[in-house]
Protein backbone atom coordinates (compact mmCIF):
# COMPACT_ATOMS: atom_id res chain seq x y z
CA UNK A 1 0.00 0.00 0.00
CA UNK A 2 1.18 3.28 -0.97
CA UNK A 3 2.03 5.76 1.86
CA UNK A 4 0.13 9.41 1.98
CA UNK A 5 2.32 12.11 0.76
CA UNK A 6 2.93 14.73 2.85
CA UNK A 7 0.63 17.87 1.87
CA UNK A 8 3.94 19.63 0.69
CA UNK A 9 5.00 17.04 -1.57
CA UNK A 10 1.32 15.92 -2.88
CA UNK A 11 0.86 19.81 -3.69
CA UNK A 12 4.02 20.36 -5.64
CA UNK A 13 3.19 16.84 -7.36
CA UNK A 14 -0.01 18.26 -8.60
CA UNK A 15 1.44 21.85 -9.83
CA UNK A 16 4.32 20.40 -11.74
CA UNK A 17 1.90 18.03 -13.45
CA UNK A 18 -0.06 21.24 -14.33
CA UNK A 19 2.72 23.13 -15.41
CA UNK A 20 4.66 20.24 -17.64
CA UNK A 21 1.14 19.82 -19.29
CA UNK A 22 1.26 23.34 -20.31
CA UNK A 23 4.50 23.09 -21.53
CA UNK A 24 3.61 19.66 -23.20
CA UNK A 25 0.28 21.51 -24.85
CA UNK A 26 2.28 24.32 -26.24
CA UNK A 27 5.40 22.15 -27.70
CA UNK A 28 6.38 24.91 -29.99
CA UNK A 29 8.88 26.91 -28.73
CA UNK A 30 10.28 24.25 -26.90
CA UNK A 31 11.09 22.18 -30.00
CA UNK A 32 12.54 25.58 -32.07
CA UNK A 33 15.30 25.51 -28.90
CA UNK A 34 15.94 21.61 -29.22
CA UNK A 35 16.28 22.28 -32.98
CA UNK A 36 17.66 25.25 -34.27
CA UNK A 37 21.38 24.95 -32.00
CA UNK A 38 21.79 21.50 -34.26
CA UNK A 39 21.93 22.64 -37.24
CA UNK A 40 23.75 25.52 -36.82
CA UNK A 41 26.36 23.45 -34.87
CA UNK A 42 26.05 21.58 -38.15
CA UNK A 43 26.81 24.19 -40.42
CA UNK A 44 29.18 26.37 -38.51
CA UNK A 45 31.48 22.99 -37.35
CA UNK A 46 33.62 23.22 -40.50
CA UNK A 47 34.31 27.34 -40.27
CA UNK A 48 35.46 27.12 -36.50
CA UNK A 49 37.36 24.14 -37.27
CA UNK A 50 39.09 25.65 -39.67
CA UNK A 51 39.44 29.24 -38.20
CA UNK A 52 40.61 27.14 -35.04
CA UNK A 53 42.79 24.43 -36.47
CA UNK A 54 45.94 25.83 -34.70
CA UNK A 55 45.00 25.86 -31.32
CA UNK A 56 44.37 21.82 -31.86
CA UNK A 57 42.24 19.08 -33.32
CA UNK A 58 39.34 19.85 -30.83
CA UNK A 59 39.16 23.69 -30.44
CA UNK A 60 36.83 24.21 -33.06
CA UNK A 61 34.72 21.70 -32.16
CA UNK A 62 35.10 22.79 -28.66
CA UNK A 63 34.12 25.98 -29.60
CA UNK A 64 31.42 25.58 -31.68
CA UNK A 65 29.35 23.02 -29.44
CA UNK A 66 29.94 25.15 -26.34
CA UNK A 67 29.19 28.78 -28.30
CA UNK A 68 25.82 27.20 -29.48
CA UNK A 69 24.95 25.57 -26.15
CA UNK A 70 25.34 28.99 -24.24
CA UNK A 71 23.71 31.19 -27.10
CA UNK A 72 21.00 28.48 -27.38
CA UNK A 73 20.28 28.22 -23.96
CA UNK A 74 20.19 31.97 -23.45
CA UNK A 75 17.93 31.98 -26.02
CA UNK A 76 15.65 29.06 -24.64
CA UNK A 77 14.76 31.38 -21.33
CA UNK A 78 12.37 32.92 -23.25
CA UNK A 79 10.34 29.50 -22.30
CA UNK A 80 11.50 30.10 -19.27
CA UNK A 81 10.21 33.93 -18.25
CA UNK A 82 6.75 33.68 -20.30
CA UNK A 83 6.04 30.82 -18.62
CA UNK A 84 5.97 32.90 -15.19
CA UNK A 85 4.91 36.05 -17.46
CA UNK A 86 1.61 34.44 -19.09
CA UNK A 87 0.49 33.00 -14.96
CA UNK A 88 0.54 37.19 -14.46
CA UNK A 89 -0.90 38.57 -17.50
CA UNK A 90 -3.78 35.57 -17.49
CA UNK A 91 -3.96 36.29 -13.74
CA UNK A 92 -3.54 32.62 -12.72
CA UNK A 93 -0.61 33.33 -10.07
CA UNK A 94 -3.11 35.25 -7.80
CA UNK A 95 -5.46 32.56 -7.98
CA UNK A 96 -2.63 29.88 -7.04
CA UNK A 97 -1.45 32.40 -4.00
CA UNK A 98 -4.98 32.25 -2.65
CA UNK A 99 -4.67 28.62 -2.10
CA UNK A 100 -3.08 26.83 0.26
CA UNK A 101 0.52 25.91 -1.42
CA UNK A 102 3.75 28.21 -0.94
CA UNK A 103 4.89 30.72 -2.83
CA UNK A 104 8.42 28.63 -2.78
CA UNK A 105 6.01 25.51 -3.98
CA UNK A 106 4.82 27.63 -6.73
CA UNK A 107 8.04 29.12 -7.43
CA UNK A 108 9.45 25.72 -7.33
CA UNK A 109 6.96 23.97 -9.47
CA UNK A 110 7.39 26.06 -12.22
CA UNK A 111 11.22 26.05 -11.61
CA UNK A 112 11.20 22.15 -12.62
CA UNK A 113 9.82 21.30 -15.99
CA UNK A 114 11.68 24.64 -17.45
CA UNK A 115 14.97 23.36 -15.45
CA UNK A 116 14.55 19.83 -16.94
CA UNK A 117 14.57 21.55 -20.39
CA UNK A 118 17.30 23.52 -19.56
CA UNK A 119 19.57 20.00 -19.03
CA UNK A 120 17.76 17.91 -21.80
CA UNK A 121 18.97 20.83 -24.25
CA UNK A 122 22.64 21.00 -22.66
CA UNK A 123 22.91 16.89 -22.78
CA UNK A 124 21.24 17.55 -26.04
CA UNK A 125 24.17 19.65 -27.54
CA UNK A 126 27.33 17.92 -26.15
CA UNK A 127 25.30 14.47 -26.91
CA UNK A 128 24.94 15.80 -30.96
CA UNK A 129 28.91 17.36 -30.24
CA UNK A 130 30.28 14.24 -29.29
CA UNK A 131 28.42 11.53 -31.77
CA UNK A 132 28.78 13.77 -34.65
CA UNK A 133 31.83 15.51 -34.28
CA UNK A 134 34.21 13.44 -31.96
CA UNK A 135 33.99 16.04 -29.18
CA UNK A 136 36.04 14.69 -26.05
CA UNK A 137 34.83 14.72 -22.91
CA UNK A 138 37.45 14.45 -20.32
CA UNK A 139 35.42 14.86 -17.24
CA UNK A 140 31.56 14.07 -17.35
CA UNK A 141 31.43 14.77 -13.98
CA UNK A 142 32.78 17.99 -14.12
CA UNK A 143 31.14 18.74 -17.24
CA UNK A 144 27.64 17.50 -15.41
CA UNK A 145 28.53 20.11 -12.50
CA UNK A 146 28.79 22.78 -14.79
CA UNK A 147 25.71 21.99 -17.05
CA UNK A 148 23.49 21.91 -13.99
CA UNK A 149 24.66 25.52 -12.24
CA UNK A 150 24.38 27.12 -15.78
CA UNK A 151 20.88 25.62 -15.79
CA UNK A 152 19.96 27.05 -12.70
CA UNK A 153 21.68 30.48 -13.36
CA UNK A 154 19.44 30.41 -16.63
CA UNK A 155 17.51 29.41 -14.33
CA UNK A 156 16.60 32.00 -11.98
CA UNK A 157 17.35 34.90 -14.70
CA UNK A 158 14.90 33.51 -16.47
CA UNK A 159 11.91 33.49 -13.61
CA UNK A 160 13.57 37.33 -12.38
CA UNK A 161 12.60 38.89 -15.76
CA UNK A 162 9.57 37.25 -16.24
CA UNK A 163 8.75 38.14 -12.92
CA UNK A 164 10.04 41.84 -13.04
CA UNK A 165 8.88 42.86 -16.35
CA UNK A 166 5.23 44.18 -17.37
CA UNK A 167 5.30 42.80 -20.62
CA UNK A 168 5.58 39.77 -23.22
CA UNK A 169 6.82 42.63 -25.05
CA UNK A 170 9.53 44.00 -22.95
CA UNK A 171 10.39 40.06 -21.91
CA UNK A 172 10.94 39.55 -25.93
CA UNK A 173 13.22 42.50 -26.11
CA UNK A 174 14.98 41.36 -23.24
CA UNK A 175 15.63 37.91 -24.49
CA UNK A 176 16.62 38.69 -27.66
CA UNK A 177 18.63 41.65 -27.18
CA UNK A 178 20.40 40.35 -23.99
CA UNK A 179 20.82 36.69 -25.43
CA UNK A 180 22.25 38.06 -28.44
CA UNK A 181 24.42 40.57 -26.12
CA UNK A 182 25.70 38.14 -23.75
CA UNK A 183 26.26 35.24 -25.90
CA UNK A 184 28.57 37.49 -27.78
CA UNK A 185 30.42 38.82 -24.79
CA UNK A 186 30.51 35.93 -23.69
CA UNK A 187 32.55 34.51 -26.53
CA UNK A 188 29.82 31.85 -27.53
CA UNK A 189 29.93 33.50 -31.32
CA UNK A 190 33.27 34.39 -31.74
CA UNK A 191 36.48 33.76 -29.53
CA UNK A 192 36.78 35.39 -26.59
CA UNK A 193 40.65 35.84 -27.70
CA UNK A 194 38.86 37.35 -31.08
CA UNK A 195 37.17 39.99 -29.52
CA UNK A 196 38.17 43.39 -29.20
CA UNK A 197 39.60 45.05 -26.13
CA UNK A 198 36.48 46.62 -24.63
CA UNK A 199 34.65 43.99 -24.83
CA UNK A 200 37.16 41.59 -23.38
CA UNK A 201 36.78 44.26 -20.81
CA UNK A 202 33.33 44.16 -19.81
CA UNK A 203 32.80 40.22 -20.57
CA UNK A 204 32.51 39.16 -17.11
CA UNK A 205 29.56 41.29 -16.73
CA UNK A 206 27.89 38.16 -19.31
CA UNK A 207 26.54 35.09 -17.47
CA UNK A 208 27.54 33.69 -20.55
CA UNK A 209 31.13 34.50 -20.36
CA UNK A 210 31.40 32.08 -16.88
CA UNK A 211 29.18 29.12 -18.50
CA UNK A 212 31.46 29.44 -21.24
CA UNK A 213 34.60 28.89 -19.18
CA UNK A 214 32.77 26.24 -16.57
CA UNK A 215 31.57 24.56 -19.97
CA UNK A 216 35.08 24.37 -21.64
CA UNK A 217 37.13 23.86 -18.63
CA UNK A 218 35.03 21.03 -18.07
CA UNK A 219 35.17 19.40 -21.04
CA UNK A 220 39.15 19.33 -20.65
CA UNK A 221 39.02 18.07 -17.29
CA UNK A 222 40.43 21.55 -15.44
CA UNK A 223 38.99 20.93 -12.03
CA UNK A 224 39.84 24.13 -10.31
CA UNK A 225 38.48 26.87 -13.57
CA UNK A 226 35.78 24.84 -13.60
CA UNK A 227 35.25 24.85 -9.66
CA UNK A 228 35.83 28.93 -10.14
CA UNK A 229 33.11 29.06 -13.16
CA UNK A 230 30.44 27.18 -11.37
CA UNK A 231 30.33 29.25 -8.24
CA UNK A 232 30.10 31.77 -10.21
CA UNK A 233 26.86 30.85 -11.73
CA UNK A 234 25.71 29.15 -8.34
CA UNK A 235 25.89 32.67 -6.90
CA UNK A 236 23.95 34.09 -9.97
CA UNK A 237 21.60 31.61 -9.89
CA UNK A 238 20.91 32.57 -5.98
CA UNK A 239 20.62 35.96 -6.04
CA UNK A 240 18.28 36.21 -9.34
CA UNK A 241 15.92 33.34 -7.59
CA UNK A 242 15.92 35.04 -4.60
CA UNK A 243 15.13 38.08 -6.70
CA UNK A 244 12.31 36.35 -8.40
CA UNK A 245 10.96 34.70 -5.38
CA UNK A 246 10.52 37.94 -3.60
CA UNK A 247 8.99 39.64 -6.19
CA UNK A 248 6.56 36.96 -7.24
CA UNK A 249 5.50 36.32 -3.75
CA UNK A 250 4.47 40.16 -3.09
CA UNK A 251 2.65 40.25 -6.82
CA UNK A 252 0.40 42.84 -6.82
CA UNK A 253 -2.56 41.62 -8.77
CA UNK A 254 -4.00 44.72 -10.60
CA UNK A 255 -0.93 46.25 -10.95
CA UNK A 256 2.76 46.37 -12.16
CA UNK A 257 1.29 44.58 -16.06
CA UNK A 258 1.11 46.25 -18.94
CA UNK B 1 -19.55 33.32 15.87
CA UNK B 2 -18.38 34.79 12.80
CA UNK B 3 -17.02 32.97 10.20
CA UNK B 4 -15.80 36.02 9.02
CA UNK B 5 -14.39 38.99 11.18
CA UNK B 6 -12.48 41.98 9.73
CA UNK B 7 -12.14 45.13 11.54
CA UNK B 8 -10.81 48.38 10.77
CA UNK B 9 -8.86 47.36 7.77
CA UNK B 10 -6.78 49.83 5.87
CA UNK B 11 -5.01 49.70 2.58
CA UNK B 12 -3.82 52.35 0.73
CA UNK B 13 -2.30 52.61 -2.92
CA UNK B 14 -0.63 55.52 -4.02
CA UNK B 15 -2.47 57.46 -1.21
CA UNK B 16 -5.51 56.52 -2.11
CA UNK B 17 -7.55 54.42 0.96
CA UNK B 18 -8.75 51.54 -0.89
CA UNK B 19 -9.63 50.42 2.64
CA UNK B 20 -10.07 53.26 5.44
CA UNK B 21 -11.39 51.12 8.07
CA UNK B 22 -13.56 48.28 6.63
CA UNK B 23 -15.25 46.41 8.77
CA UNK B 24 -17.68 43.24 8.11
CA UNK B 25 -18.75 39.82 9.80
CA UNK B 26 -20.33 37.15 7.96
CA UNK B 27 -21.98 34.60 10.11
CA UNK B 28 -22.23 30.13 9.60
CA UNK B 29 -24.46 30.34 6.26
CA UNK B 30 -24.69 33.72 5.63
CA UNK B 31 -24.65 35.54 2.32
CA UNK B 32 -23.19 39.11 2.50
CA UNK B 33 -24.00 40.63 -0.50
CA UNK B 34 -20.79 43.42 -1.22
CA UNK B 35 -22.05 46.26 -3.15
CA UNK B 36 -20.91 49.41 -3.85
CA UNK B 37 -19.46 51.87 -6.71
CA UNK B 38 -15.92 50.96 -8.66
CA UNK B 39 -13.27 51.83 -6.47
CA UNK B 40 -15.51 51.21 -2.92
CA UNK B 41 -13.22 48.73 -1.76
CA UNK B 42 -14.83 45.46 -2.30
CA UNK B 43 -12.13 43.89 -4.55
CA UNK B 44 -9.47 44.99 -2.23
CA UNK B 45 -11.70 43.50 0.61
CA UNK B 46 -11.47 40.35 -1.23
CA UNK B 47 -7.94 40.30 -2.16
CA UNK B 48 -7.14 40.85 1.34
CA UNK B 49 -9.24 38.01 2.97
CA UNK B 50 -7.81 36.08 0.11
CA UNK B 51 -4.09 36.97 1.21
CA UNK B 52 -3.32 38.87 -1.85
CA UNK B 53 -2.81 42.04 -1.14
CA UNK B 54 -1.82 43.01 3.45
CA UNK B 55 -3.64 45.71 4.65
CA UNK B 56 -1.42 48.48 6.46
CA UNK B 57 -3.90 47.95 9.70
CA UNK B 58 -6.74 45.99 11.14
CA UNK B 59 -7.67 42.74 12.18
CA UNK B 60 -8.86 40.13 10.57
CA UNK B 61 -9.93 36.84 11.29
CA UNK B 62 -11.12 33.47 9.31
CA UNK B 63 -13.02 30.72 11.69
CA UNK B 64 -10.99 32.45 14.32
CA UNK B 65 -8.07 32.04 12.81
CA UNK B 66 -5.71 35.30 12.47
CA UNK B 67 -5.59 35.86 8.79
CA UNK B 68 -2.68 38.46 8.77
CA UNK B 69 -0.47 36.03 11.11
CA UNK B 70 -1.22 33.04 9.50
CA UNK B 71 -2.22 33.92 5.91
CA UNK B 72 -1.90 30.28 4.96
CA UNK B 73 -3.77 28.40 7.54
CA UNK B 74 -6.48 31.20 7.06
CA UNK B 75 -6.72 30.27 2.68
CA UNK B 76 -6.99 26.80 4.03
CA UNK B 77 -10.54 27.58 5.05
CA UNK B 78 -11.72 30.18 2.15
CA UNK B 79 -12.47 29.31 -1.61
CA UNK B 80 -11.63 31.98 -4.26
CA UNK B 81 -13.27 33.12 -7.32
CA UNK B 82 -11.65 35.96 -8.59
CA UNK B 83 -13.82 38.92 -10.22
CA UNK B 84 -11.98 38.70 -13.71
CA UNK B 85 -11.77 34.88 -15.31
CA UNK B 86 -8.25 33.65 -14.02
CA UNK B 87 -7.67 30.21 -16.25
CA UNK B 88 -5.10 28.29 -18.34
CA UNK B 89 -6.61 27.94 -22.00
CA UNK B 90 -4.56 25.49 -22.85
CA UNK B 91 -5.68 22.80 -19.97
CA UNK B 92 -9.25 21.04 -19.94
CA UNK B 93 -11.76 21.66 -17.52
CA UNK B 94 -10.98 18.74 -15.72
CA UNK B 95 -7.30 19.36 -15.14
CA UNK B 96 -8.27 22.98 -13.63
CA UNK B 97 -10.76 21.36 -11.24
CA UNK B 98 -8.26 18.48 -10.14
CA UNK B 99 -5.53 20.88 -9.45
CA UNK B 100 -7.69 23.31 -7.50
CA UNK B 101 -9.09 20.38 -5.80
CA UNK B 102 -5.61 19.10 -5.02
CA UNK B 103 -4.28 22.06 -3.86
CA UNK B 104 -7.36 22.58 -1.24
CA UNK B 105 -6.01 19.30 0.04
CA UNK B 106 -8.46 16.80 -2.00
CA UNK B 107 -6.83 13.81 -2.67
CA UNK B 108 -7.37 10.04 -4.21
CA UNK B 109 -11.26 8.79 -4.69
CA UNK B 110 -12.19 11.93 -2.64
CA UNK B 111 -10.48 14.12 -5.42
CA UNK B 112 -11.84 12.37 -8.80
CA UNK B 113 -15.46 12.57 -6.47
CA UNK B 114 -15.47 16.14 -6.08
CA UNK B 115 -14.74 16.68 -9.68
CA UNK B 116 -17.37 14.67 -10.84
CA UNK B 117 -19.69 16.13 -8.83
CA UNK B 118 -18.79 19.86 -9.03
CA UNK B 119 -18.76 19.53 -13.03
CA UNK B 120 -22.10 17.77 -12.49
CA UNK B 121 -23.42 20.81 -10.54
CA UNK B 122 -22.10 23.58 -12.75
CA UNK B 123 -23.06 21.65 -16.03
CA UNK B 124 -19.87 21.10 -17.14
CA UNK B 125 -19.70 17.52 -17.37
CA UNK B 126 -19.93 17.10 -21.05
CA UNK B 127 -16.89 19.52 -22.10
CA UNK B 128 -14.79 18.47 -19.00
CA UNK B 129 -12.32 17.16 -21.45
CA UNK B 130 -12.08 20.48 -23.58
CA UNK B 131 -9.20 23.02 -22.87
CA UNK B 132 -10.72 26.12 -21.54
CA UNK B 133 -9.71 28.60 -24.14
CA UNK B 134 -12.10 26.69 -26.28
CA UNK B 135 -15.11 27.27 -24.22
CA UNK B 136 -17.53 29.71 -24.17
CA UNK B 137 -17.82 33.00 -22.40
CA UNK B 138 -20.80 30.90 -19.47
CA UNK B 139 -18.61 27.91 -19.86
CA UNK B 140 -15.65 29.56 -18.63
CA UNK B 141 -17.35 31.51 -16.38
CA UNK B 142 -18.77 27.94 -15.09
CA UNK B 143 -15.39 26.73 -14.81
CA UNK B 144 -13.81 29.22 -12.50
CA UNK B 145 -16.48 29.24 -9.80
CA UNK B 146 -16.44 25.34 -9.51
CA UNK B 147 -12.66 25.85 -9.06
CA UNK B 148 -13.67 27.47 -6.33
CA UNK B 149 -16.59 25.69 -5.48
CA UNK B 150 -15.07 22.31 -5.60
CA UNK B 151 -13.86 21.89 -1.58
CA UNK B 152 -16.48 22.76 0.53
CA UNK B 153 -14.72 25.26 2.61
CA UNK B 154 -16.78 27.78 5.54
CA UNK B 155 -15.71 31.03 4.00
CA UNK B 156 -16.52 31.48 -0.03
CA UNK B 157 -15.27 34.62 -1.34
CA UNK B 158 -17.03 35.60 -4.99
CA UNK B 159 -15.94 38.30 -6.70
CA UNK B 160 -18.93 39.67 -9.26
CA UNK B 161 -18.77 35.89 -10.19
CA UNK B 162 -21.94 36.60 -12.65
CA UNK B 163 -20.76 39.28 -14.48
CA UNK B 164 -21.02 38.67 -18.29
CA UNK B 165 -22.53 35.98 -17.75
CA UNK B 166 -25.90 34.58 -19.48
CA UNK B 167 -29.41 34.07 -17.37
CA UNK B 168 -28.61 30.32 -17.42
CA UNK B 169 -25.43 30.50 -16.23
CA UNK B 170 -26.12 33.19 -13.34
CA UNK B 171 -29.08 30.72 -12.38
CA UNK B 172 -27.07 28.19 -11.88
CA UNK B 173 -24.42 30.02 -10.23
CA UNK B 174 -26.79 31.73 -7.67
CA UNK B 175 -28.54 27.97 -7.38
CA UNK B 176 -24.63 26.71 -6.10
CA UNK B 177 -24.16 29.83 -4.03
CA UNK B 178 -27.73 29.70 -2.20
CA UNK B 179 -26.63 25.31 -1.78
CA UNK B 180 -23.34 26.28 -0.30
CA UNK B 181 -25.11 28.55 2.39
CA UNK B 182 -27.71 26.28 3.26
CA UNK B 183 -24.47 23.56 4.03
CA UNK B 184 -23.82 25.86 6.19
CA UNK B 185 -20.58 28.30 4.50
CA UNK B 186 -20.44 31.97 5.31
CA UNK B 187 -20.53 34.00 1.43
CA UNK B 188 -19.23 37.33 0.17
CA UNK B 189 -20.86 37.83 -2.64
CA UNK B 190 -19.78 41.42 -4.37
CA UNK B 191 -21.64 42.51 -7.21
CA UNK B 192 -23.19 45.03 -8.91
CA UNK B 193 -27.03 43.46 -9.68
CA UNK B 194 -29.14 43.66 -6.85
CA UNK B 195 -31.77 41.87 -7.64
CA UNK B 196 -29.20 38.87 -7.39
CA UNK B 197 -28.91 39.66 -3.77
CA UNK B 198 -32.98 39.69 -3.21
CA UNK B 199 -32.60 36.40 -4.74
CA UNK B 200 -30.47 34.70 -2.90
CA UNK B 201 -31.65 36.35 0.29
CA UNK B 202 -28.78 37.99 1.22
CA UNK B 203 -27.70 40.75 3.45
CA UNK B 204 -26.47 43.76 1.55
CA UNK B 205 -23.44 45.59 2.77
CA UNK B 206 -22.92 49.04 0.78
CA UNK B 207 -19.13 50.05 0.65
CA UNK B 208 -18.23 53.17 0.19
CA UNK B 209 -15.10 55.08 -0.37
CA UNK B 210 -13.52 51.82 1.55
CA UNK B 211 -15.62 51.07 4.43
CA UNK B 212 -18.95 49.89 5.07
CA UNK B 213 -21.68 52.61 5.44
CA UNK B 214 -24.96 50.72 5.69
CA UNK B 215 -25.82 46.81 6.03
CA UNK B 216 -29.04 45.11 6.20
CA UNK B 217 -31.48 43.00 3.98
CA UNK B 218 -32.59 44.84 0.97
CA UNK B 219 -36.00 44.98 2.65
CA UNK B 220 -34.77 46.88 5.55
CA UNK B 221 -32.09 49.31 3.59
CA UNK B 222 -34.75 50.62 1.16
CA UNK B 223 -34.23 49.79 -2.49
CA UNK B 224 -34.43 53.35 -2.95
CA UNK B 225 -31.81 54.19 -0.46
CA UNK B 226 -29.32 51.48 -1.80
CA UNK B 227 -29.26 52.87 -5.05
CA UNK B 228 -29.08 56.21 -4.11
CA UNK B 229 -25.94 55.27 -2.29
CA UNK B 230 -24.40 53.15 -5.40
CA UNK B 231 -25.23 56.12 -7.92
CA UNK B 232 -23.86 58.53 -5.64
CA UNK B 233 -27.22 60.75 -5.10
CA UNK B 234 -27.75 62.77 -2.35
CA UNK B 235 -28.09 60.74 0.40
CA UNK B 236 -25.06 60.82 2.87
CA UNK B 237 -23.56 58.14 4.79
CA UNK B 238 -25.21 60.23 8.00
CA UNK B 239 -28.55 59.41 6.43
CA UNK B 240 -28.33 55.47 7.50
CA UNK B 241 -28.65 54.02 10.25
CA UNK B 242 -27.02 51.14 12.31
CA UNK B 243 -23.55 51.49 9.88
CA UNK B 244 -21.21 48.33 10.14
CA UNK B 245 -19.23 48.98 13.75
CA UNK B 246 -19.79 45.43 14.45
CA UNK B 247 -23.19 46.43 15.96
CA UNK B 248 -25.31 44.32 13.69
CA UNK B 249 -28.18 45.40 10.79
CA UNK B 250 -28.85 48.57 9.82
CA UNK B 251 -32.68 49.68 10.79
CA UNK B 252 -34.59 50.20 8.28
Amino acid sequence: MALPLPDTTFRLTALVRHNTTLMRREPGPVISRLVQPLVLITLMHPLYAAALAGEGAQAGTVQVVTGMLVMFSLLALSVVGTGIMTERSWRTWDRLRATPARAPELLAAKAVPAFALLTVLQAEVIGFGVVAFGLRVRDPFLLALAVTCWALALLGIGMALGAMLRSQGELNVAYDIGGILFSALGGALIPRAELPGWARAIAPVSPGYWAMGALRSALNGQVTATLRDTCTLAGVALAVGALAAWRMSRSSPRSRLL
Amino acid sequence: MNVLEASGLVKTYRRQHALDGFTLGVTAGEIVGLVGRNGAGKTTFVEVVAGLVRPEAGQLRVCGVDALRQPRAARALSGVCPQETALYPAATVAEHLRLFGALAGLRGPGLRRAVDEIAERMDLADVAGKPTGLLSGGQRKRTQAATALIAERPLLLLDEPTVGADPATRAQLLAVVADRAAAGAAIVYTTHYLPELAELKATVAVAQAGRIVARGTLGELGLTRVNALLTGDALSTGDLTGTEDGDGAAAA
